[in-house]
């Protein structure tokens, strides 16, 4: 009975804390990572002056936030004020409970600790209803603040966010079609058993289901509700503090599962590239060598801002980790290769292939302009839901006469 | 519109249809990142002045008696087209010509046109010079009206630390 206690409470206990206590720092070094980025891409520095190149850059941004003067507009509506970011926070970092970051479970002091707080059999369909419960929390505080360029970016965001919702929906229905269930890890299980991601049936589905997600999330070009150009900053215009940081917090995190749930239901989850592929099985072990081989890199082209010339830093970086996890693997001193492949490998690809979408965002960001309002609707309504509509069509003759 | 070919229409249809100008577009910013950055982080460095630099209107010694060059012509004071310069002179006790008792520029009025050098009669040296010199901010008025210690010796901006 006791150990049961532990096994179906205190281990999903601690793995929450873990998770949010975890996420504010990882958040505010992806931060980091995305004011470094779009610096590089516009050929100018970023933030480099606390710190090593700037690395506690994001540490004084808490701070500030955290001793910031925590203002409330007159007018405002104070409980609803108060209320509106903590709406928007708890969903997003709820989503995050059913995420599988590997294959397998792993045995510590006894206990079996699984790669996920939990496997839900309708893990699709709680992600989908709980992401649009962030979108009362934005409407809540646009209109608490009683302001007009709150009210204006709530009302977008309400607007965008709905018709959003529905293309995000069918992009899915391709995928729940081709593996038979609505489980993240039987997802993730189905492409295996498949031997392929999910991306080349898919692929418009895909499609379709990134470009919602970036509306959904309200991320550039599809970040009307806090069109800075138009409405000062949307929402959270007149938020301050730790109130700001928690929209903050809740739109990163929403980024992250959004990366996640591409990452599971189109790029195989924990599952290595080109699954189907024996040759290259040992990618399995790969981890223990593109670990370092991309801190290497990612520390060379974080380092020489002053002369960066090319990809050189970069690439020695890349290659002066590589030979370190080549030595690692080789040696396998800890016998880390062995022992823990399906845990450490699986995350490993997972969180790597998160960190690609997440520089994606990044990535658009630094390259598209806004949409407008109208040509936001219009791609919404007329492309992704035809095309989306399509795809549930398709999927469905071609499940229908081959699978 | 109606003299497009219909090659082209498909061309163009292709273009949109695979988002063409979108990759492009993110290629360029792929590109971009690693290209060396042209921002001067500039307490901590600065970027090279070119000979013809004009920075504030300074006075300067003959480098070998050490004497000050100014003749007190009031030619630079006459010339200036925003009444920056101001120059007190007295006969000189001895010999011809005069000499400087006092001389000031206003740094709030200059626009650094440099037309005060031109007409500087000392020989090979003008007396008047554009410096090198650009840090010049100050927290009083007074500070901007520079006496002739300061036009003789410079101004020494506080450096920067970190």
């Amino acid at each position: 009975m006791g150990a049961d206690l532990v096994q179906q409470i205190v281990i999903p206990t601690v793995q929450i804390l873990i998770v949010i206590l975890l996420l504010p720092l990882v958040i505010a070094y992806l931060q980091l990572v995305e004011r470094k980025v779009l610096g590089f891409m516009q050929v100018r520095l970023a933030p480099r002056r606390v710190g090593w190149h700037g690395i506690l850059q994001p540490i004084a941004d808490a701070v500030k936030l955290l001793i910031k003067e925590d203002t409330v507009p007159e007018k405002a509506d104070r409980f609803l004020f108060t209320l509106a970011p903590v709406v928007t926070v708890i969903p997003a970092l709820a989503a995050l409970a059913v995420i599988p970051i590997a294959g397998a479970s792993f045995t510590l002091l006894g206990y079996q600790v699984k790669p996920w707080i939990t496997d839900v059999n309708v893990a699709v369909l709680y992600l989908l209803a709980i992401s649009s419960l962030g979108i009362y929390g934005i409407i809540l505080g646009g209109w608490a603040s009683n302001s007009k360029y709150s009210l204006l970016g709530a009302l977008r965001s309400s607007a965008q966010m709905i018709s959003y919702e529905v293309p995000l929906g069918f992009a899915i229905i391709g995928v729940l079609m081709l593996s038979g269930s609505a489980s993240l890890v039987e997802i993730v299980n189905a492409q295996k058993t498949a031997r392929i991601w999910y991306v080349l049936p898919q692929i418009v589905g895909f499609f379709c289901y990134f470009i919602s997600a970036v509306a959904e999330t309200n991320r550039v070009p599809f970040d009307l509700p806090e069109a800075e150009a138009e409405l000062v900053a949307g929402f959270h215009t007149e938020y301050s503090g730790m109130k700001f940081a928690f929209f903050f917090l809740a739109e990163y995190t929403n980024m992250i599962v959004v990366s996640s749930i591409v990452t599971v239901l189109f790029f195989g989850g924990w599952l290595r590239p080109f699954p189907n592929v024996a040759a290259l099985a040992w990618l399995e072990n790969g981890w223990l060598f593109f670990v370092p081989l991309i801190a290497g890199a990612s520390l060379g082209w974080l380092v020489d801002q002053k002369a960066r010339t090319g990809l050189r830093f970069m690439f020695a970086g890349g290659l002066l980790g590589a030979a370190v996890g080549f030595g690692i693997a080789s040696a396998d001193v800890m016998g880390l290769a062995s022992a823990s492949v399906p845990y450490l490998s699986g995350a490993f690809w997972f969180f790597l292939k998160i960190s690609f979408f997440l520089f994606m965002y990044i990535w658009f960001r630094g390259t598209y302009p806004r949409y407008r309002y109208d040509q936001l609707m219009a791609l919404g309504w007329k492309w992704l839901l035809p095309l989306s509509i399509l795809n549930v069509i398709g999927t469905g003759l071609a499940v229908l006469l081959f699978g | 519109m109606a003299t497009r070919p219909s090659g082209s229409n498909v061309r163009e249809f292709l273009k949109t249809i695979l988002l063409l100008e979108l990759w492009v577009g993110l290629w360029v910013t792929l590109k971009n990142q690693f290209r060396p950055h042209i921002t001067v982080e500039y307490p901590k460095e600065t970027v090279a002045l070119s000979p013809r630099f004009r920075g504030v209107p300074r006075l300067r010694f003959d480098p070998q008696s050490g004497e000050e060059l100014c003749i007190a012509c009031h030619l630079c004071e006459t010339v200036c087209p925003d009444d920056c310069i101001h120059i007190v002179s007295e006969k000189k006790p001895e010999g011809k010509g005069k000499r400087l008792v006092s001389f000031e520029i206003n740094y709030e009025r200059c626009c650094f046109c440099g037309l005060c050098v031109d007409p500087c009669p000392t020989k090979p040296l003008t007396a008047i010079y554009m410096s090198h010199d650009y840090e010049m901010a100050d927290f009083k008025r007074e500070g901007f009206v520079a006496p002739l210690k300061t036009l003789l010796g410079g101004i020494s901006p506080t450096e920067y630390k970190e």
